[in-house]
Parts: structure tokens; sequence; C-alpha cells
């Protein structure tokens, strides 16, 4: 009695499950993923925290004397002018996830739709004037890229964040654009084309949605590469110029670690690697339970 | 003769990209760029100054004109003389070759030691030295650039650390100065693209591995070195040749910028970096032309190494 009450609904469930459910289930079993992911969020609360005030709030104030060691007023020591570093730290997480979400966000939004276009008038002079423009942002090089467009936008502080999605866009677009190539000869969507469907509809309907996963994917690696893009740049001077970021903790911290201070170099580095580190993590569970070759 | 018949062609249809970083990075460099008058003039300069600087800087011109003076230097090589006084030309021969003999012993360490490792992790797939060695990848993948050498210098440099290499700076007058300067950087070169590298080789490699034809070659007796050497690296060779390829581009400005700038050597980077911050033209224009023509020879010699190792792969 037992066994077939309990047969049935594993029965059902490999007959008729869709790929997002399989995947959630192949996700929810995979340990290390899970962890990773309460990572993610531990540090998405503390970057809620700092947006809404709740703390980190003194991060720009000379709370105290230059090179404090740890204590428990200042639980990370103090900088070289006196700021709390443990607020300063936790202040750039917040920065983190705006740049990183802002990023990852319209970087896979643009790739999916010009990716998409390219993909599905292949071989057209949309094809090939997509392809070279992701030819062209590629062989520009990034950094210069950056210092261009933040000269042409005359120092706005939204340089940094623009010119990321304009380089990282190229990534997801080429890949959305071989799946695209793939999916225009299957058969619905060969069907939607006989029952009339226009072509916008097509793609916005009937394809893109099932280049969920790669985008999913894509969206959590560019947020990665959008951090530790932060981090180079604000030390080149070509990131954030308001605010407080771990690129500019580690920036200030470069003279202090040569005179044999490291509690700014530590506190920035150390919360950098944990959060990049699990968002790794994450994004390597996402593409093995996203694989459909992969048998869960 | 195919070859280079091929190798021909492929540069002109190269053409279009070069044009295309060209327009995008003058467009944004130049044409919005910011004003350069002012720094070139003296303290209140008069209306006839400010004029006589305009039209020796070319913004009295329309757009496309100032653009085609700019393609011609570039045919000419000749983008005229930095802000330091120097021309570009000279700034160039004197800073390429110090970030070639600084870049070049971590690129190829880099590849080495992480082929090496995937091979490893591959042979042992899916028992514990595999599972280490992917561990550390994801490890090191997730360090920055920054973290790196700044560790490594704390490390190896300082006082608190080991000391045993110069802090920064640069000195290649002999192998023994060479070899200290250019240790902390090469290691961070190497450290930095390892874990990206290995993982890459490692799923090569694996997906190869687990082809019909390795399991009938075994079947068959054949040495496991052999197999190795003849049935799946030399299989492995062209998605090896395009990430070894494709990262001569990155590693030789994106690298080279912030090595250089960190350690204070006089090498492209570094020179490009500072071109950035004081906006120096010349030299901008310059570093982006050689670049979209770096890369575009890296694509054509990619597909000529294609056929090269591989028989079947037709140049047409």
């Amino acid at each position: 009695m037992n066994a077939v009450t309990l047969a049935l609904p594993a029965e059902t469930r490999a007959r008729g499950e869709s790929l997002w459910r399989k995947a959630a289930r192949k996700f929810g079993r995979d340990r290390l993923g899970m962890l990773a992911l309460g990572v993610v969020l531990a540090y998405f609360i503390v970057a809620l925290g700092a947006w809404l005030g709740w703390w980190a709030g003194g991060w720009a104030d000379l709370s105290g004397t230059k090179w404090e060691p740890v204590s428990s007023t200042h639980w990370f020591g103090t900088n070289i002018i006196g700021q709390d570093i443990f607020d300063r730290a936790v202040f750039s997480t917040a920065t983190a996830f705006e740049v990183g979400l802002s990023v990852a966000l319209a970087a896979t939004l643009i790739g999916a739709v010009l990716g998409a276009f390219a993909g599905f008038f292949v071989g057209s002079w949309i094809d090939e004037f997509l392809l070279w423009c992701m030819g062209v942002l590629d062989a520009i090089p990034f950094y210069l890229f950056v210092a261009a467009v933040a000269y042409a936008l005359t120092d706005n502080p939204w340089a940094m964040q623009v010119a990321m999605i304009a380089t990282f866009w190229v990534g997801t677009g080429r890949l959305i654009r071989g799946e695209v190539i793939k999916l225009r000869g299957m058969e619905y969507v060969e069907a939607a084309h006989s029952i009339g469907v226009s072509e916008p509809a097509i793609i916005f309907r009937h394809i893109l949605p099932n280049t969920g996963h790669i985008l999913l994917v894509q969206a959590s690696i560019t947020f990665v590469s959008a951090i530790k893009a932060e981090v180079i740049l604000s030390f080149l001077g070509l990131g954030i110029k308001d605010g407080m970021s771990w690129g500019l903790m580690i920036d200030e911290s470069t003279k202090e670690v040569l005179a044999g201070f490291y509690n700014n170099f530590l506190a920035a580095s150390v919360l950098m690697f944990g959060l990049v580190m699990a968002f790794n993590a994450v994004a390597d569970a996402l593409q093995d339970a996203l694989d459909p070759r992969k048998v869960g | 003769m195919e070859i280079l018949q091929y190798a021909l062609r492929k540069l002109l249809a190269g053409l279009p990209l070069i044009l295309g970083v060209t327009l995008v990075s003058f467009a944004l460099m130049v044409y919005f760029g910011p004003d350069m008058t002012y720094q070139l003039l003296g303290k209140n300069p008069t209306p006839e100054q400010i004029l006589e600087v305009r039209q020796q800087l070319g913004y009295d011109q329309p757009f496309l004109q100032r653009y085609l003076v700019f393609l011609g230097e570039i045919v000419t090589f000749d983008f005229g003389v930095a802000s330091t006084g120097e021309p570009v030309a000279t700034l160039l021969a004197k800073t390429i070759p110090v970030s070639l003999i600084l870049i070049l012993p971590g690129f190829i360490l880099g590849h080495v030691v992480g082929l090496l490792l995937a091979l490893a992790a591959a042979y042992w797939r899916g028992s514990w030295p595999d599972k280490l060695i992917m561990a550390v990848a994801v490890i090191g993948m997730s360090v920055s650039f920054l973290i790196v050498i700044i560790g490594f210098q704390i490390v190896l440099s300082s006082s608190d650390g080991l000391d045993l290499f110069p802090v920064r700076g640069w000195n290649a007058s002999s192998l023994g100065n060479y070899l200290s300067y250019v240790t902390v950087p090469t290691l961070a070169t190497m450290f930095v693209a390892l874990g990206y590298d290995t993982r890459f080789y490692r799923s090569v490699i694996v997906e190869e591995m687990t082809r019909d034809h390795v399991r009938t070659s075994r079947a068959f007796g054949l040495p496991e070195s052999r197999i190795l050497l003849r049935n799946i690296l030399k299989n492995c060779l062209i998605p090896f040749i395009t990430r070894v390829m494709f990262s001569i581009p990155q590693v030789a400005i994106g690298g080279a910028l912030l090595i250089e700038s960190y350690f204070g050597i006089p090498g492209i980077g570094k020179a490009t970096y500072e071109a950035i911050v004081t906006g120096d033209q010349p030299v901008l224009k310059a570093v982006v032309s050689l670049t979209a023509i770096l890369f575009v020879l890296v694509v054509v010699l990619n597909d000529i190494l294609y056929r090269v190792v591989d028989p079947r792969v037709t140049l047409k």
C-alpha cells in the first residue's frame, strides 16, 4: 500500500516534469550549491541593511585615530585617517551588489535580445552587423574602453557600469546566438511560422524563454566578472567615484601594506573573496542542475 | 602558397574590424573626449593662441576628416608626439620589449602548469586528486588579480614576509637582476589565469577521454602513453590553440596594464595607463590601433594553426 502511493508521484515526476522543476530538485540536492546560495543570501542581507541604513552608516566618519588595532568598538580596526574599517567593508558589500546586479541584469538582457536577433536572422545583414559589433567590442582593450566611456560621459558616476554593460553583453550574446540558431530550425518554431505568428512574437515568446537556463548561468557569471572588474577599475582610478567599494579600500591599503598594516587589505579582500567564491559555486551548481545532459 | 593566399584574404576580412575599433575609440576618446586646448596653452592665452592650438589639434575640422587623418596615421605608422615630447614610435619601441619579457614567462608557465594540473585531474577523475585540484581552481578563480599581486608582494617581497625579491621597479641589465625583478609579476600572472585554464583544459580532456575511439584503443591494448598523446591530446589541440591564442590580446593589454602600473615597470601597460590618466591621445590612438591589429592577427593565425594541426579543416 505504502509502496504504491510512494511510487506513483515518482513516476509522474519523471514523466511530466519541466526542466526548471527538475533543475530546482537537482540544485536542492547539491549540498555545496545550497551552502553557497546561503552565503550569497547572507551577503545580500548585509548589503540590504547597508542600503536601508540599518548598519554601516558611519563608514565615512572619523571615529578613531590612525591604524587602531582590532577592538570591540572597531571590529576590524581603523584606517590611515581613523575611519572604521568594518563599516567601510560592510558598506562596500552594498556597492558590490549594486554594481554586480545592475551590470548582470542589463548585460544579460541586451545579450539575450541582440543574440536572439542575430541568431534568428542568421546570415542576413542584421546578423553580420551584430557580429561585427561583437568583434569590435571584443577587440577594444577593456581598460581603455572604460576610460574612453568615462571621458565621453564626462565623469558620470555610471560610466564604469555603462562600459561594463557595453562589453559584458557580448559573451552572452554569442552564446544565445548559437542556441537560437539551433532552436529556430525546430518543429515548434516551424509550426508557429505556419500558423502566422509574427517574427518578433516567435523570438520573444517561443524562442527566448527556451534559452532561460543559459541566461541564468550567464547572469551569475557576469555578476562575478563585474565585481572583479570593479575592484581593478577602482584601483586604477577608473571605477567608483563617490562612495566606498572594496576596490577603493584595496587601493587605500596599498600604501598601508608596505608600512606593515594589513587590516584594510585583509577586510576588503576576504569579504570580496567570500562573495565571489560563493557566487562561483552557485554558478557551477546552476550549470550542473540546468544541464539536461547530466542525469540527476 | 595556399596558406599565404588564405592569410591575405583573412587579413582583408579583418579590415572592417580594425575600422570599427578605430571608429568607436576615436569617437569616444578624441571626438567626445576631453578638450586638450588649455593643457597646451600657458596662462591667459590670447584668442589667437587658442585658435592656433585648436587648429594644430584639428578641432576646427569636421569629424570625418579628423577620423581620416587618424586612419592615415595608422597606415603610415606615425602617431605623432606624446605629451612628454617623445615621438610615440620611440615610446612604443622602448616599452613593448619590456612588456614582452615581463609577461611572457608567466603566460607560458601558466598554460603549461594549467595543462599539467588538468591532465592530473582528468587522469584521477572523480577521486580525491581531481576534487582537490578542482576545488583549488575555483578558489583561484575567486581571488582578484589585484589581491593576488598584493598578496605575492607581501609574502615574497616585504620585510614581514620572506623578503626575497625587490618590492617594485624594474631592472633587466643582467640575467640575475631580470630574474629577481620578474619573479613576483610572473607568479601573479601565472596564478590569476591558472584556475580558469585548469578547468577549461580538464573539461576538454575529459570530454575527449570518454569518446568511443579511446575506449576501442584501450580494448586493443595500446599503451596508455600512446593513447594519451595520439588519441586524446591530439584531438584536444584545436580548443587548446583557440584558448592560448585568444588569451594573448587579453594578457598583452589587461595583464600588462595592471602589473606594470602596480610594480612601476616601464612597459607598454604603464605607458597606456599614464596616457589614460593624462588623456594623452597620440599614445592612446597608437595603443588602440595596435591592439586591433594584434586581434586580427590572432584570429588569422588561429585559423591557420587549425589547418596545421587538423588537415580536415579546409581553408576556403
